[in-house]
């Protein structure tokens, strides 16, 4: 198990750094970020001054192992760039630093950390829906299975599955904030009680497809689970349907769900871009796509190294989950 | 417990009571629809009737993007520079007529040196939020701040006319050397050439003052980016809190040295898209709306019980289709000039509607010397277009397309119309559609693109600031070109020098107005259209206006409030007939 874990470790940070190495250097292929953030007002003296100021102006390769940490700091705003002995400091993500945002005027630490927990809050909210409603009607799908309610559950989640997010949000926005005034019109809100207040909604439309999946799935696994021979022998053995369900089938039903969650981690991290679109919902996945567009190198890049180390962290615990569940597998 | 077991496969009965709930839950939603409340087609809410100004409330009004400072020598996008404008305070300022005012200067400023030299007197009691007098010392080291390459400010091309700026700039000086404290209430600019447009750069939000004590003592503590966090300037306004991404909350400055705001408080909301917040204008929850969604906008221009609470006005800017004059075929004039009459402009207003207007010129029409009869102006003539073709010695059209380069959906939509306009000339056109940003690279490179979609917002209001930047061969460049049409003309050259310089302002614009007739004549840019904006505010707004200069203007606003709302929604447009 430790062997595991050790080895997946080393192979994360391995594709880690091979997709940073690959996103820096896209970014000058993709455009020019002095020209990009200044805008098509600019003018050549303001982009000359601003990547002198960056450091934009040294050879790539020096950029990239200054980013890195391995060769001294080039941005002239950095406090590290010349330090008080005289000397040329690092400022690299080795040294923990993430640089400063191209269009904020501030650090991409400050920036991100704004935004991780509302991200953080939205998701974690989306993904205990998904689970409660998608496991709750896959469960009774399963139990009810060829009646009529099982058909009505797959087909709401057939349909689940089918709409996107771009679809779903603004009827939904339509119709509980504006017409009905159930909640609120988008936005974060002011205090904790609010942000949750103002995350329901975009957390039901996010968990939709989510639950869709996580009951077609459950739906599936625990019929199968029904005709396994421990599970008729407990109901051979007089026990309550309703004990061999909640205590034999579905634990060995929840393995691929483990496996779904895992999975779903680096989703948890990175946002919902058209979802925090639509809901105005100030978090992570907006900053990404406006630091796409403006070509906010620092805030990509660091949007990509969480994203990455969120995929392998995620992909890990999902393993971890099914061993935890099932015995009989072993992490090898 | 069933008797027989259940089998797997094609039956029927379920398929059909399947069918039945689908179709009963379509008819349930269906009723559940038509019961739903309706919104309201007027506004919901009106004022309390009042009269004369009342004092208190709190205005709030939203963006579709973030803020990115509040920081003004780092301002330099829309939504920045509009918080700025609340916050803080500068010499001078522009009135509702786009004419100069002084603001923290007593009056406007006394010229000597034929143009060279401006002297400036201060406002008695003029404040920081921190309650400490403003002095010229405060004028001096802010610009001080502003220009260093240490702030690295893109403010800097502004100023560099100021005497000893780009020595400053590049760090040989320690003082500039043409900025000059008289005493606490007095401060002189010496520029190295007369300039005009000085004064606009005053005005702008990066010459607003910061204290140093604050400044100081924030960027020791926290960093060079602090400032834009903790603003404290010498605005009607005074900074309450941000919440990063979501809102800035200002409150009233009551040390403010003219007549005070009347608003409270003001929350400005951020990234909110525009159907979101058209939706909460109209529920009420938006007091001003700036540029709504399109269906919205379509709706508030048809609206009867909207129409006293809106307005549509030209936005200082001008969109266009660059010419590149290095790049056959558009280094001959004649297929420029072809170009310009080829293009029906009507069709961009008609697919738009209400959104632009048909642009004749580089000027927009409400900056001076803007002439609607202008003899070169650019209008749809296709038979004076064929006839610049035969002109041209393509009486038959050109053998080869033209590229126009396009930045996105938007453009493509307006270009397809150009496509038909200029086959009727004999001129076909491939589009090329690029990123926004390999467009800013390649367009500013000579000899790349050959056409290209292109436009320009005013920086301040004056005509250099689009003639000189746009089209001076000054501004060519290998890269980063502004002078992107890569147009060179000897005798515009000549004529925006001695109308920089010229301090008469009737000669002034004469000159100007000379510059325009060539630049409509000699077709660097096919003009296409002016951007128009819509603002509507709701009933119990009072005093808002759109600004000519910096169109979100929220200083003089107040509100006609009682102590709650009060609710008159409209259902049917006949109640407001």
């Amino acid at each position: 198990m430790m062997r595991f874990i050790v080895q997946r470790a080393v192979w994360g940070v391995l594709v880690v750094m091979s997709v940073v190495t690959l996103v820096f250097f896209l970014i000058f292929v993709a455009g020019d970020p002095a020209v990009t953030i200044l805008g098509p007002q600019a003018r050549a003296e303001q982009i000359a001054d601003f990547k002198a100021k960056k450091g934009l102006d040294r050879p790539v390769p020096e950029q990239f192992m200054s980013y890195l940490g391995l060769m001294p700091c080039i941005r002239k705003d950095s406090p590290k760039y010349l330090r008080a002995d005289g000397t040329r400091g690092f400022c690299g993500i080795l040294q923990g630093d993430l640089g400063e945002s191209y269009s904020h005027h501030e650090s991409v630490a400050n920036v991100i950390g704004y935004r991780l927990p509302r991200t953080l809050l939205l998701a974690s909210l989306a993904v205990l829906f998904e689970l409660v409603i998608g496991l709750t009607a896959g469960i009774i799908a399963a139990l009810r299975r060829n009646r009529w309610s099982d058909t009505a559950i797959m087909f709401a989640t057939f349909i689940g599955i089918s709409l996107p997010t771009y679809v779903t949000g603004p009827i939904a926005l339509l119709l509980f904030a504006f017409l009905l005034g159930w909640f609120p019109f988008g936005g974060y809100g002011v205090d904790p009680l609010d942000h949750i207040y103002h995350a329901l909604l975009p957390a039901l439309i996010l968990a939709i497809a989510g639950a869709a999946t996580y009951a077609r799935v459950m739906r599936g696994e625990l019929i199968e689970t029904l005709r396994h021979d421990h599970v008729r022998t407990a109901k051979a053995k007089g026990m309550p349907m309703r004990q061999v369900v909640l205590k034999h089938a579905i634990r060995n039903a929840l393995l691929p769900i483990a496996t779904l969650i895992g999975l779903s981690l680096p989703f948890l991290v990175g946002g919902a871009i058209i979802t925090e679109k639509i809901f105005a919902w100030p978090g992570l996945g907006l900053l990404t796509i406006e630091s796409i567009e403006s070509l906010d190198a620092p805030v990509i890049m660091a949007v990509v190294l969480m994203f990455g180390i969120a995929v392998q962290v995620g992909n890990l615990l999902a393993d971890i989950a099914v061993a935890a569940l099932d015995p009989r597998i072993r992490l090898e | 417990m069933r008797s027989t077991p259940k089998t797997e496969g094609w039956r029927p009965t379920r398929w059909l009571s399947g069918g039945v709930a689908v179709l009963a839950s379509a008819l349930l939603i269906g009723l559940a629809v038509t019961h739903f409340p309706k919104a309201p087609i007027g506004p919901r809410y009106v004022g309390a009737g009042h009269q004369s100004p009342q004092s208190g409330g709190t205005l709030i009004f939203s963006a579709g993007s973030n803020i990115h400072t509040l920081d003004p020598h780092f301002a330099y996008d829309t939504l920045s520079t509009a918080a700025c404008r609340l916050l803080y305070d500068g010499l001078l300022d522009y009135d509702y007529e786009g004419n100069m005012i002084p603001s923290l200067a007593a009056a406007l400023p006394t010229v000597s040196d034929s143009g060279r030299a401006f002297r400036f007197e201060l406002r008695n009691g003029i404040r920081f939020h921190n309650g400490r007098e403003i002095t010229a010392h405060d004028i001096s080291w802010s610009l001080h701040r502003l220009l260093s390459q240490t702030t690295g400010s893109p403010g800097y091309p502004f100023y560099k006319s100021i005497v000893g700026a780009p020595a400053y700039h590049r760090g040989e000086a320690e003082l500039i050397e043409g900025i000059r404290v008289i005493d606490d209430k007095t401060i002189e600019f010496q520029l190295d050439e007369a300039d005009q447009t000085f004064l606009n750069a005053l005005a702008m939000p990066f010459a607003y003052p910061l204290p140093k004590e604050h400044v100081e003592k924030l960027e020791a503590a926290e960093g060079p980016d602090a400032v834009g966090r903790h603003p404290v300037g010498a605005g009607p306004f005074a900074f309450s809190r941000w919440e990063r991404g979501v809102q800035v909350e200002l409150h009233r400055f009551e040390g403010y040295w003219a007549p005070q705001a009347r608003v409270d408080r003001m929350v400005f909301l951020e990234n909110i898209s525009p159907d979101v917040a058209s939706a909460r204008f109209r529920n009420g929850d938006l007091d001003v709306i700036y540029r709504p969604s399109k269906v919205n906008r379509l709706f508030m221009r048809e609206s009867k019980a909207w129409a006293p609470y809106r307005a549509e006005v030209p936005s200082p800017s001008v969109y266009a289709i660059g010419l590149n004059c290095e790049l056959p075929p558009f280094d001959n004039v004649h297929v420029r000039r072809a170009v310009a009459f080829a293009i029906d402009r009507s069709k961009l207003e008609r697919l738009n509607p209400g959104e632009v207007l048909a642009a004749s010129q580089v000027l927009p029409p409400m900056l001076a010397p803007y002439d609607p009869e202008l003899p070169t102006r650019q209008v749809f003539d296709l038979e004076r277009a064929k006839e610049e073709m035969r002109l041209a010695g393509f009486p038959d059209g050109l053998s080869e397309p033209i590229t126009l380069w396009v930045r996105g959906e938007g453009d493509v939509r307006g270009a397809q119309l150009f496509q038909q306009d200029l086959k009727e000339i004999g001129i076909e056109i491939d589009l090329k559609m690029v990123s926004f940003a390999t467009y800013l690279k390649e367009t500013g490179k000579p000899r790349v693109a050959q056409a290209a979609f292109t436009g320009w917002h005013q920086d301040f209001p004056d005509p250099s600031n689009f003639m000189d930047i746009l089209f001076h061969s000054r501004s060519i460049h290998p890269v980063n070109s502004e002078n992107r049409s890569f147009y060179r003309n000897p005798r515009l050259d000549a004529i925006l020098d001695s109308a920089r310089a010229e301090v008469d302002r009737e000669k002034r614009l004469a000159l100007y107005a000379e510059a325009n007739a060539i630049l409509a004549d000699d077709a660097p840019w096919a003009f296409l259209s002016y951007a128009v904006d819509m603002f509507a505010w709701q009933p119990y707004v009072k005093s808002f206006r759109p600004h000519p200069v910096w169109l979100n203007e929220y200083r003089n606003i107040w509100l006609d409030l009682p102590r709650e709302r009060v609710s008159q929604a409209i259902y049917d447009e006949g109640v407001a007939r």
